[in-house]
């Protein structure tokens, strides 16, 4: 159990930056979540922790010790991989195994711990067996085993789920966040779903490029966006964001249509933020602006409605028992309290 | 004519695909199988070149009797045969693995010498024979000022003139003419060897002769394999470098099964009798080319 802090770690092959001067402080025990599109260099930085790449600068301290000069070995951090790295020539038993192997515990002492982290991971009746003769997600799971068979100073995470079929995925998710209670490690977990990162995080690293572009607890990125780039990855449907101009305390849009009051300074250009949540619905004549209906889905337990107007379409949600066609015309109205403006250059937050 | 071929040649299929592989059998045929029925045929005749109807002279199994129960020689050529494919085969195969390590992408010796590396592959073996006389040549040779100036008690000795340098020779020049291949193919094995498990053991704790013996070289081992077996055949059949280089001598020192064979066919006119040690090569041979087989066109059970 230890933190982990980087200190403006870089990354660079050539003129390919994987990681750009990033400084990071990981508490005890804390379940990290770095969260971002495919190559914006997670997985760069979480195997610079865990010794497998070389930093071009910077520093990686696990606990109070300085590991850049460190091998993997002597690290004492554990890796699931997203592709698993199982040994295909040992059984799960020796999989799970090698770790206590190759620090030399006794065979005594081997046998209970072994059976103890298959049995957190249910896998219990399957150790005799190959990995090939595995599903995916049993062999998920012997990688974790693999993990929590010793105590590691840090656990890291490479997209474990992302092999997973979409159900299998959510199953795990919600075995992962048991587990991790019960383990109370420090955990480095990548991923590219935001659901994940916001369901197991206890904080959330958003990084965009090899820089983190905010960082905090699941409710601070998803309610409150440093930048237009976090507001828009974070949530499904994505956020929508609407070009236009704050006039006398209102926002227009690019069309000139006054959409909903905001506050704030008189801006000729600005980036509206609104999540398809917090946008009511009502009959025609009785919200802000009447649109027409450019596609209706229904999921079963909510309903989407892209609206336009204009050229401008945006997301709001309905109720679950809103029944509308595609053409139909409503009214929408956003609610003022959950209004975000962004500058359109560099997608910064404009706060009032 | 014309329509015969647009008309759908739905009979003539069966009867084309037959016709397509019916070269390749008639090459085999004619290549392989004729010349070994022959051979076995002459093995259980008198088979003297210079005697005209022996070669229909038939003798039952005198002539496999002859060489493994009188023949002194025949058991020098086996002993010679073993030895020099028991050593040029652990020799190549251990070098040859440690220069895979070093030149596989993130060993340490990682650049652009691989190409060079199949070079003395591409030698004859009658080339890399020749060319071994002249290193080693006592005047000139530049092995042989080499290790002379190396290991001074060699600095006077002829080579080729002892019996057991001269196998040492003709080691040196199999594993110098194997290696580059060899190292090929188990860079072709390391690389597709899954890095993560590489990695995963390394971050389970392992040190680098552990993450080899544990990892690396259970996942090699059907490549290696294939290479063990691909150079044992190749080891017992040599002729042409040892037929340049020493000519199996001094005295036969250095006489394989192969020279043994073509000494008494070709140069004493015993065409049955070196058929019949011929066709005892072939038994260790099948043996391996039959694990070969399987090694190779092995249902992937793998995934
Ligand atoms: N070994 C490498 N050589 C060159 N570029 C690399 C290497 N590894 C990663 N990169 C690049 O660094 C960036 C970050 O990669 P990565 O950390 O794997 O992203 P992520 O895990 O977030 O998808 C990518 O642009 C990728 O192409
Ligand atoms: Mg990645």
């Amino acid at each position: 159990m230890a933190e982990v802090i980087l200190r403006n770690l870089t990354k660079r092959w050539g003129d390919v930056v994987g990681v750009d001067d990033q400084s990071l402080h990981i508490r005890d025990r804390e379940f990290l979540v770095l969260l971002g599109p495919s190559g914006c260099g997670k997985t760069t930085t979480m195997r610079m922790i865990a010794g497998l790449e070389e930093p071009t600068s910077g520093e990686v301290w696990i606990g109070d010790r300085m590991v850049n000069q460190d091998l993997p070995k002597d690290r004492d951090v554990a890796m699931v991989f997203q592709n698993y790295g199982l040994y295909p020539h040992m059984s799960i038993f020796d999989n799970i195994a090698y770790p206590l192997r190759v620090r030399h515990v006794t065979k005594d002492e081997i046998r209970p711990r072994v059976e103890d982290a298959a049995r957190k991971v249910e896998l219990v009746e399957f150790l005799d067996r190959r990995p090939r003769a595995l599903s995916g997600g049993q062999r998920q799971r012997v990688a974790l085993a693999r993990a929590i068979v010793r105590t590691p100073k840090v656990f890291l995470m490479d997209e474990p789920l992302s092999n997973l079929d979409a159900k299998l995925r959510v199953l795990m998710r919600a075995e992962l966040k048991h587990l991790s209670h019960e383990l109370m490690t420090t955990t480095v977990y990548v991923t590219h779903d935001q659901v994940e990162a916001m369901t197991l995080a206890d904080r959330v690293a958003v990084m965009k490029d090899g820089i983190i572009q905010q960082l905090g607890t699941p409710d601070d990125i998803y309610n409150d966006p440093a930048n237009m780039f976090v507001a828009g990855f974070i949530g499904s449907p994505a956020m929508n964001l609407i070009k236009g101009s704050i006039k006398d305390g209102d926002f227009v849009t690019a069309g000139g249509r006054r959409l909903t009051p905001t506050g704030g300074k008189e801006n000729h250009s600005v980036v509206l933020g609104v999540r398809a949540d917090d946008i009511r619905i009502s009959d025609p004549g009785e919200g802000r602006l009447d649109v027409t209906i450019y596609a209706f889905e229904n999921t079963g337990d909510s309903t989407f409605l892209t609206v336009q107007w204009g050229t401008q379409r945006i997301i709001a949600r309905g109720g679950r028992h809103l029944r509308k066609e595609q053409g139909d015309v409503v009214s929408i109205t956003m609610d003022p309290d959950h209004l975000y403006l962004f500058d359109p250059g560099s997608g910064s937050r404009i706060r009032n | 004519m014309g329509r015969a071929w647009v008309r759908p040649p739905r009979v003539r299929d069966n009867i084309l695909k037959y016709l397509l592989v019916a070269p390749a059998v008639v090459v085999v045929a004619v290549t392989a199988i004729w010349p070994l029925i022959e051979a076995a045929r002459l093995s259980f005749t008198v088979g003297r070149l210079n005697r005209p109807g022996s070669l229909e002279q038939y003798l039952g199994w005198e002539n496999y009797v002859w060489a493994v129960m009188e023949e002194p020689a025949f058991w020098n050529s086996v002993w010679v045969t073993a030895a020099y494919t028991f050593l040029t085969v652990a020799l190549t195969t251990i070098l040859a693995l440690a220069l895979a390590l070093l030149l596989a992408p993130g060993g340490r010796l990682r650049s652009g010498v691989q190409t060079l590396l199949i070079l003395p592959f591409a030698m004859s073996p009658a080339l890399i024979g020749v060319s071994f006389r002249f290193m080693f040549n006592p005047e000139f040779g530049l092995f042989d000022a080499f290790f002379g100036a190396l290991i001074p008690p060699l600095a006077n000795v002829s080579w080729l003139a002892d019996p057991i340098l001269a196998f040492a020779v003709c080691i040196m020049a199999d594993v110098w003419g194997w290696i580059p291949f060899l190292t090929l193919v188990l860079i072709g094995g390391l690389i597709s060897v899954p890095r993560e498990t590489l990695e995963a053991a390394q971050i389970d704790g392992a040190n680098g002769w552990r993450v080899f013996r544990d990892v690396t070289l259970p996942q090699l081992a059907p490549v290696l394999a294939v290479v063990v077996i691909l150079k044992s055949i190749f080891s017992l059949k040599t002729f042409d470098q040892i037929f340049m280089l020493t000519n199996g001598g001094p005295g036969t020192a250095t006489q394989t099964l192969s020279h043994y064979i073509y000494f008494n066919g070709m140069k004493y006119g015993q065409i049955g009798f070196a058929a019949s040690v011929a066709w005892l090569m072939v038994i260790p041979m099948i043996f391996l080319t039959y694990a070969y087989a399987k090694l190779v066109f092995r249902k992937d059970q793998a995934q």
